[in-house]
């Protein structure tokens, strides 16, 4: 077994209940074919980056997950057939699981889990601010982009001349 | 002022860029954190070379692949929808 991550997104303009059967089937493939799951954190929609079969929403879900290959196989096989999925990735963690460690952890998961509804607090609050400034996220960057290129040019702008100074006088 | 070469070796002085990553060991590099992803793309939605962004080969290499991944789910352009003019 080995441990997964699988992220895939379902079209946003569908509505709530055609998204949640869409997340439960996937969850369930997982635990059907022979995989342990032990986290799914569902990101919500969020905005798409670029439209998608003319969606510009997505509904996002991530799985955290043990198994093997078969279950990925059947997964992504799932993942093709089922229009409502506009995209997935699935990545690995660990190439070995420790089943105790991993029971644990699900126990450990199952019991943080009651006291809120939500049982993903802590990732929650990853995805929650770019959720909203998805879009004021932008400017940020330039800055950062701009600071790291300026001490580069001024060690290669003296050096051409003198090269071509030379040639001259020949 | 007085000493003449050392005029050329101020040409050649550059500030030696640092790995972020190699220097904080625990920055994950991954293609759900967008927003740290943001600062390996320019405004056009390329990615940052190592030359610019410092980042050593190792985690260059992990960046770029954390910043495909996160563009084929959408989460990051491929290049902004409005070109900035």
């Amino acid at each position: 077994m080995r441990r997964y991550e699988s992220v895939w997104v379902v079209n946003g303009d569908l509505p709530d209940e055609e998204v949640k059967s869409a997340i439960d089937k996937f969850s369930l493939i997982i635990s059907s074919q022979g995989g342990t799951l032990v986290g799914l954190d569902e990101w919500g929609r969020r905005k798409l980056a670029y439209k998608i079969q003319g969606t510009t929403r997505g509904y996002y879900a991530l799985a955290d997950f043990a198994g093997t290959s078969e279950t990925i196989k059947e997964l992504e096989r799932n993942y093709r057939i089922d229009d409502r999925i506009i995209r997935y990735l699935t990545t690995k963690k660990a190439d070995r699981v420790n089943l105790e460690a991993l029971q644990a952890e699900i126990e450990a998961k199952a019991k943080a889990a009651p006291p809120p509804p939500e049982p993903a607090t802590a990732p929650e609050g990853e995805a929650a601010p770019p959720l909203a400034g998805f879009a004021p996220a932008e400017p940020a960057a330039p800055t950062e982009v701009t600071a790291p290129a300026e001490p580069a040019p001024p060690v290669e702008a003296p050096a051409p001349e003198e090269p071509a100074a030379e040639a001259k006088e020949e | 002022m007085p000493v003449m070469p050392r005029r050329k070796r101020k040409q050649f002085y550059v500030r030696r860029k640092v790995c972020r990553f190699c220097v904080d060991a625990k920055l994950p590099i991954d293609y759900k954190d967008v927003n740290t992803l943001r600062q390996f793309i320019t405004e056009r939605g390329k990615i940052i070379p190592r030359r610019i962004s410092g980042n050593c080969a190792r985690h260059q290499r992990r960046v770029t692949r954390a910043i495909k991944q996160a563009r084929l789910l959408a989460l990051i352009p491929y290049t902004p929808q409005v070109p900035v003019t």
